[in-house]
């Protein structure tokens, strides 16, 4: 099956993982207010590996991203679970949210919720799994290796 | 306090990390833990027998209501002092144990730590507190008796240690935590003070309580552990006999008699019939050894026996004995495991039968040790006899059996302790070959320390009232009661005194003519082999658990896939089912909603059908998804777009991943093995209870729902307007912190399982 996708496939779908990602970010930060979250954005960047490895198989995953999963997942729940012990050291509960208003010149006022951290903590943590899941069961079989 | 246990801590932590620069002369810098426990104890000696015991509350986690509380009145003191005393002075004496093995900086490390723990141990308020120190000492002590790991015993001695006394401390945090919701309070001062009222409750909690003592204190019958702990290096055991861990038990059940005395019936009684049967057994056992070391292990089995039942006996007289009886317990002990120690390093044996002459080669050891012996056997004029005294007088009113038992384990007691002076320092037997090293005089910094533990209990046996007001006011402190018990060098002639005299005769005479001894203990010993010993039955109970894990993960993880779904399925189908017919309440059929809802309903019905008769697995993935996103669009249909955008990304994710799967499987379907029908009732019983279960749920609300409430609190207590995402994070955030674990590990699990198996498939082709 020595049989390389079209490089107009490739290239589209390459450049389809750009905005992907920046829409999952978006998911984000956005999820607080309306639909999305950590998860949802996770998911979404998680597809964006996902169509990476169908161009180019697992190779141009890890040229993408250069990281390894399991770092991806351990830095999520250490983000998770640190956001939970920060609120209780800040005499909220475990995991409670507390909130911090920021003001920037020119950009205004940002508001960070403890809540955006643990949100960040999952979207780690769901884009790791998927990584790793595409990683384990994506390796290169034989018959393809002259592929790559 | 709380800098005392920083110290410990760093000092641990320190020794540890500089292993490689330092060799035994950690041992030195190690010492000054146990050695500021000792300037504090001096320090605050003055308060706290003057009735004002030390009290600090150290802020934690204020909003969980976590503070660590210490309090030390005369009580813990008098365990402070005692690991203060003992452990500056063994971690002494191991500078010049040791040779120059590059372990044994971190050996310093983990003894401090060790340490440590006892210290923080017996200085909290707090029962959880009480129990993170239990447990500290639990793992260090596995390190320590496990340091020689090459050897084979060793391993499994701090196996059977950790084991036994993890187990038992698991039990007593199950009691610790039902005693603190019954008494109301977690503080130890407060439980003493208000003891919660009589209950079955309140009885499993103390029943808890005293397994996990009993366990850490090796009482019978879990005393298994303790002997088999010798096979730590000698500064570890004498630490771990003389002044920690064992020390452990004996202190909590102290520290709580007077409480569980007051809230239960029995037990008293239990803990008397524990002691008793454990001092019997332990000096008994003492007496077969021929290991100078494996000896004074079961002798310190017996001891704790005795302290054990003093002090947990829930009376001031008996306390007042068994504290007394404590600090010279330390001293003795300390004292012969050291000499222990220098008769193996010099003498390169530690079998009695073969040791000789050591009384001229090493007159220094010899000194101490019948020093030491001296008090271990109760002789007159030493601290053992005068602390002795005091707790056959405490006994005297407990009635004839307890004094009796107590006098028979002294008899035992007096012909070990001759047997152990003689064995060592008398000719080798006949029949052995003698020592083969020519025994030298061992260096000083070896001879300093038993000797000063030594001389110390010499010294107090003439001058006891140095440790009396400590022993008195820790009594005190316990039962409110002044002048429970005396301490003197000649009691006059009481009837204490002749318990005494008893023992110590009949001992001697058992010493002296040793063939009746002989005669007497192979005669028992043909009825005790068909007795299980606790090191036996400890092993067979554990090669039975492993047995039983085998089968029974035999016979459930038999690893068919559809076998686990199907008992998934069904444990979740059946148990909530059977409940479910019980209280029907009625059915509350939903309105009919829109056409649209009807069509995609329609749809995902047909997908999923569809899904069953189709024989390719790419197919059939295509179908699921189907199913999916025919269901993503129902959410969004009734308003749930979050749910719906998170379906929908769920299920390409999956069809994808599936996409992977599948290079790696067959086409199409293989044929199953077990038969259709089975298969197709599991379906048919999942489906009716999960439709069936709707309805009936949706039927049978009683509250309101919570929905509301979160309604109402997303934005003023969550700060977001999208109020899935604020329960996710805020309202059940800690579900979702469990479910990210649950992710991290589910795919830690799959990668590492594919991998191999791809890497096999490869390789092969």
């Amino acid at each position: 099956m020595n049989r390389r996708p079209s490089p107009i496939l490739e290239h589209g779908i390459v450049a389809a993982g750009g905005p992907l990602l920046v829409f999952s970010l978006y998911l984000v930060f956005a999820g607080h207010n309306q639909p999305g979250g950590g998860f949802a954005g996770g998911l979404v960047a998680g597809v964006a590996v996902v169509l990476a490895w169908s161009a180019g198989g697992s190779q141009t995953v890890r040229r993408i991203v250069p990281i390894r999963s399991s770092a991806l997942l351990g830095a999520g729940l250490v983000v998770a679970a640190l956001t939970g012990f920060g609120s209780l050291f800040a005499g909220l509960g475990f995991l409670e949210s507390g909130y911090l208003e920021i003001s920037i010149p020119i950009i205004g006022k940002i508001k960070a919720g403890s809540t955006l951290a643990f949100d960040v903590g999952v979207y780690l943590v769901v884009l790791g799994m998927t990584l790793g899941l595409v990683r384990a069961l994506g390796e290169d079989r034989p018959d393809e290796k002259g592929a790559m | 306090m709380p800098y005392l246990l920083l110290l410990h801590a760093a000092l641990a932590l320190g020794l540890v990390a500089a292993r490689r620069r330092m060799g035994r002369w950690a041992f030195v810098v190690a010492a000054a833990g146990p050695a500021a426990v000792l300037g504090w104890v001096v320090a605050m000696a003055g308060d706290v027998l003057n009735g004002m015991p030390y009290e600090e509350i150290v802020e934690w986690v204020p909003s969980l209501d976590l503070v660590l509380s210490f309090r030390v009145d005369p009580y813990a003191l008098l365990f402070l002092l005692v690991v203060g005393v003992a452990g500056t002075a063994i971690f002494l004496y191991a500078v010049r144990y040791f040779g120059s093995d590059p372990r044994v900086a971190a050996f310093a490390g983990t003894m401090t730590a060790f340490a440590g723990a006892m210290v923080g141990l017996v200085s909290v308020d707090n029962l959880l507190a009480v129990f993170v120190f239990w447990e500290l000492t639990t793992i260090t002590s596995y390190l320590l008796i496990g340091y020689f790991d090459h050897l084979k015993e060793a391993r499994s001695a701090a196996l059977h240690a950790a084991l036994v006394t993890g187990a038992g401390g698991l039990a007593m945090l199950g009691g610790l935590v039902l005693l603190g919701t019954e008494a109301g309070s977690l503080r130890i001062s407060e439980i003493v003070a208000n003891p919660p009222a009589a209950s079955p409750t309140v009885s499993l909690a103390w029943a808890l309580v005293l397994i996990g003592a009993a366990t850490k204190s090796a009482q019978f019958p879990f005393h298994g552990w303790l002997p088999g702990a010798m096979a730590a290096p000698t500064p570890a055991s004498a630490f771990l006999h003389s002044a920690t861990m064992v020390k452990a038990g004996i202190f909590l059940v102290g520290r709580l008699a007077p409480a569980a005395v007051a809230s239960t019936g029995w037990w008293r009684g239990s803990v008397l019939t524990i002691g008793f049967v454990t001092m019997v057994v332990g000096g008994w056992r003492a007496l077969r050894q021929n290991d100078l070391k494996l000896m004074l292990a079961f002798g310190t089995v017996s001891q704790l026996g005795f302290l054990f039942l003093l002090l947990g006996a829930g009376s001031a007289e008996l306390l007042f004995g068994g504290l007394a009886l404590l600090a010279a317990h330390t001293l003795f002990k300390a004292a012969l495991f050291m000499v222990v120690g220098a008769i193996d390093h010099e003498a390169g044996t530690r079998d009695l039968r073969r040791l000789s002459g050591l009384r001229r080669s090493m007159p220094a050891v010899f000194w101490s040790a019948a020093a030491a012996a001296a008090s271990m056997a109760a002789v007159p004029l030493t601290y053992g006899f005068v602390a002795k005294e005091a707790a056959f007088d405490g006994l005297l009113g407990t009635g004839l059996v307890p004094i009796m038992a107590a006098a028979v384990a002294s008899i035992l007691t007096v012909a070990y302790t001759g047997r152990f002076l003689f064995g060592a320092f008398g000719a080798h037997l006949e029949g052995h070959e003698p020592a083969g090293q020519t025994a030298h005089t061992p260096r000083n910094s070896l001879l300093w320390a038993p000797l000063v533990l030594a001389g110390t209990g010499l010294v107090l046996g003439f001058f006891p009232a140095l440790i009396k007001p400590l022993v008195a006011q820790a009594t005190a402190g316990a039962y409110g009661v002044e002048g429970a018990g005396k301490l003197v060098v000649w009691p006059g002639l009481v009837p204490a005194l002749g318990w005494s005299l008893v023992s110590l005769s009949v001992g001697s005479l058992l010493v002296w003519r040793k063939e009746i001894l002989d005669r007497a203990t192979d005669a028992v010993g043909l009825v005790a082999v068909r007795f299980p010993t606790a090191d036996g039955s400890f092993r067979r109970s554990v090669a039975g658990l492993l047995r039983f894990a085998d089968r029974s993960s035999g016979l459930i993880q038999n690893g068919s896939l559809p076998t686990y779904v199907a008992i998934i399925t069904l444990v979740a189908v059946l148990l909530p089912s059977t409940s479910l017919l019980g209280g029907v309440a009625g059915f509350d059929l939903p309105p009919t909603g829109e056409i649209l809802e009807l069509i995609l309903g329609v749809l995902v019905a047909v997908l999923a059908v569809a899904i069953v008769f189709t024989r390719r697995r790419f197919a059939a993935v295509i179908l699921l998804g189907g199913v999916g996103y025919g269901i993503a669009g129902l959410y969004a249909l009734l308003g749930g777009p979050d749910l719906a955008l998170t379906l929908l990304l769920v299920e390409t994710l999956i069809i994808a991943l599936f996409a992977l799967v599948l290079r790696h499987l067959p086409a199409a379907f293989t044929r199953p093995r077990t038969p259709q029908a089975l298969r197709a009732l599991v379906a048919v019983l999942v489906a009716v209870f999960v439709f069936g279960g709707g309805l009936l749920t949706g039927a049978a609300r009683m509250d309101a729902p919570v929905s509301d409430r979160y309604l109402q609190d997303s934005i003023p207590e969550g700060g977001g307007a999208n109020v899935v995402n604020v329960i996710l994070v805020d309202f059940r955030g800690f579900d979702t912190l469990g479910e990210i674990t649950v992710l991290v590990a589910a795919t830690l699990g799959a990668a590492g399982l594919v991998l191999p198996i791809i890497r096999r498939k490869e390789n092969a082709t």
